[in-house]
């Protein structure tokens, strides 16, 4: 079966404005403006299979947007070629537009003044989505993201969360087959996210929808994608299972201890002692894989120990730690 | 005709938007009826001095007048809300969501906000031109009235496709909020019939600016001055201005695609 998206030597360099600070610059940067390259994604490669869901993570500005945004349509590359059901993306064309969404959580494609409904009619009519298809699509979306009792209401009167089931909602009326999300669950608390992801894992499940998307909380991608595609300073730094990532980047592990007196007793001499905000009783050391039993048995010999645990670092520290390699 | 549902949507949610504000709605139908009554106040000013202007009798003028306002109401339903909306739309990146829709993306830009309430304003114009020919006193013929429709026509197809222009150069520049305001000083230039310009200042208003072709062209064929060859130039520039205007939206929306980030 041939990949859902396929890219290949995916390059975007943007020519970017450059001038010094200051009131002399700013005139001399009015007659001769002076550009320089950035180079926000260099020669990606990676393929997609039909419902996969995938987490692109990089720290802000590593090119997350960019590549989306030209497997989307939005920007042409500057060298490299992308396939997305079977369409290049950045031609678009009616059929391509029509089988995919971009769902951007911090623009807005909902009317501000009218109630949600009216948006979701008029991307009826744009999308050309038969009545019988809109209401069955839409019984299911409410079923859901329980969007009815929101729907009356201006949005700008809607919570943020309630706001982004709806911008979530209007993208998938046309039931896209694939979707790019951009920070889908940015700036909502703790349940909004929740809710979000729970939706798009069940969406998934049922539609077999093929989904890509970009966050910050780690969270989401820890709990929606098997697969991760990291990408630092526009190069992709790692593609694979989520699981196998703290094997090949990191190959530490955590071993926490619960000690009597734990102030008095030295844990830097068996491992590099790291501070861990969640559990704030125990003491933790970061030690290499191979090394786990030896120095656990150590340590069960020489402290006073009541507990002690073994774990993976913390996805968040293996992925910092992966941006630097 | 999936063209017309769409423009039915489009209108049902502007309806909607508009009743949203009530006080506004009110207070811009006032307004709308003060101006009008101003504007034939200073008609009769210049006609109690004067008898004709350029050329032309009062009635003439006020049929003017109609055509003038039928070109201002497409600018104040369609143009200006779609102007603020469309800088709106680049500067907050919701731009972005009207490339990827599956329609074409002039006629979203075109349509997507309706000043609603201006619609009466349209049959108020057709009024002074039905009004401003009969004070004129013209034996107009089928032909003629049938020159004008067309030749009004084209001439705000003319206004249309230079408003697409200026907002798509907003693509290159980035920030060009003032884009339209180029278009509003010229269009009061057209509130006068271009005789009453001297004559360099006429083949500017006429040839280079075409407010003319859309104000005083088309009364000029209802009067029955324009022979046939100069009908259909005026036809051909409002069509061939549309084409320009469609390939220099095409370009710069390709150009947004390629710079910006």
């Amino acid at each position: 079966m041939t990949p859902t998206i396929k890219v290949n030597q995916l390059s975007k360099t943007y020519q970017v404005p450059e001038r010094e600070g200051g009131f002399g610059a700013a005139v001399r940067g009015f007659f001769n403006r002076k550009y320089k390259d950035v180079k926000a994604v260099q020669q990606v490669d990676f393929k997609i299979e039909q419902g996969e869901v995938v987490g692109f993570l990089g720290p802000n500005g590593a090119g997350k947007t960019t590549t989306l945004k030209m497997l989307s349509g939005l920007l042409h590359p500057t060298s490299g070629t992308a396939d997305v059901l079977g369409f290049t993306p950045w031609e678009l064309k009616t059929e391509y537009l029509r089988s995919m969404t971009l769902v951007m959580g911090q623009r807005n494609r909902l009317s501000w003044d009218i109630p949600a409904a009216d948006s979701f009619l008029l991307n009826q009519a744009i999308y050309r989505i038969p009545d019988d298809e809109y209401k069955e699509t839409y019984k299911e979306l409410d079923e859901l993201l329980e969007l009815e009792p929101l729907m009356k209401k201006p949005v700008r009167n809607l919570s943020l969360g309630e706001r982004m089931k709806c911008e979530i909602a209007v993208g998938l009326l046309h039931r896209p087959k694939v979707l790019f999300l951009d920070e889908p669950t940015i700036g909502l608390d703790i349940t909004g996210q929740a809710r979000i992801r729970e939706f798009l894992q069940e969406y998934n499940k049922r539609t077999g929808a093929t989904i890509i998307l970009t966050s910050h909380y780690m969270a989401d991608v820890t709990a929606l994608c098997e697969r991760i595609i990291i990408i630092h300073h526009g190069q992709l730094k790692y593609d694979g299972g989520i699981n196998d990532l703290s094997k090949k980047i990191a190959p530490f592990k955590l071993i926490g201890v619960l000690m009597e007196n734990a102030d008095e007793h030295d844990l830097s001499k068996y491992g590099e002692v790291v501070e861990n905000m969640e559990d704030a009783d125990k003491k933790f050391i970061q030690v290499k894989a191979d090394e786990v039993t030896r120095i656990t048995s150590r340590l069960l010999a020489d402290l006073p120990i009541r507990d002690i645990t073994i774990a993976d670092p913390p996805i968040e520290d293996v992925i910092e730690q992966a941006f630097n390699a | 005709m999936h063209i017309l549902k769409l423009l039915s949507a489009f209108l049902k949610v502007n309806i909607q938007m508009s009743l949203a504000y009530r006080a506004d709605t009110v207070v811009n139908i006032l307004l709308n009826l003060m101006w009008l009554a101003w504007e034939l106040l200073s008609l009769n000013i210049i006609f109690s001095n004067t008898q004709t202007l350029g050329g032309w009798g009062l009635g003439e003028l006020i049929a003017l007048l109609g055509v003038f306002r039928l070109i201002n109401t497409m600018m104040i339903a369609f143009i200006w809300p779609n102007t603020e909306k469309f800088n709106q739309s680049i500067r907050d990146g919701s731009m972005d969501y009207t490339i990827l829709q599956p329609a074409n993306s002039m006629f979203l830009v075109t349509f997507s906000r309706i000043t609603v309430w201006r619609f009466w304003d349209l049959i108020l114009a057709v009024v002074l031109i039905v009004i401003g020919i009969n004070m004129s006193g013209d034996s107009i013929n089928a032909l003629q009235i049938l020159t004008f429709i067309l030749l009004a026509l084209s001439g705000m197809v003319v206004i249309y496709s230079l408003w697409i222009v200026l907002i798509a150069l907003t693509f290159w520049f980035t920030k060009f909020d003032n884009n339209v305001t180029i278009l509003q000083a010229l269009l009061d230039a057209g509130r006068y019939p271009a005789t009453v310009y001297p004559v360099w200042l006429r083949i500017i208003v006429t040839f280079i600016i075409p407010i003319a072709v859309a104000t005083t062209i088309p009364l000029q064929a209802l009067r029955g001055e324009l022979g046939l060859n100069q009908v259909l130039i005026f036809l051909f520039v409002g069509i061939a201005s549309f084409v320009i205007a469609t390939q220099v939206w095409k370009t710069g929306l390709k150009r947004y695609s390629g710079a910006s980030s």
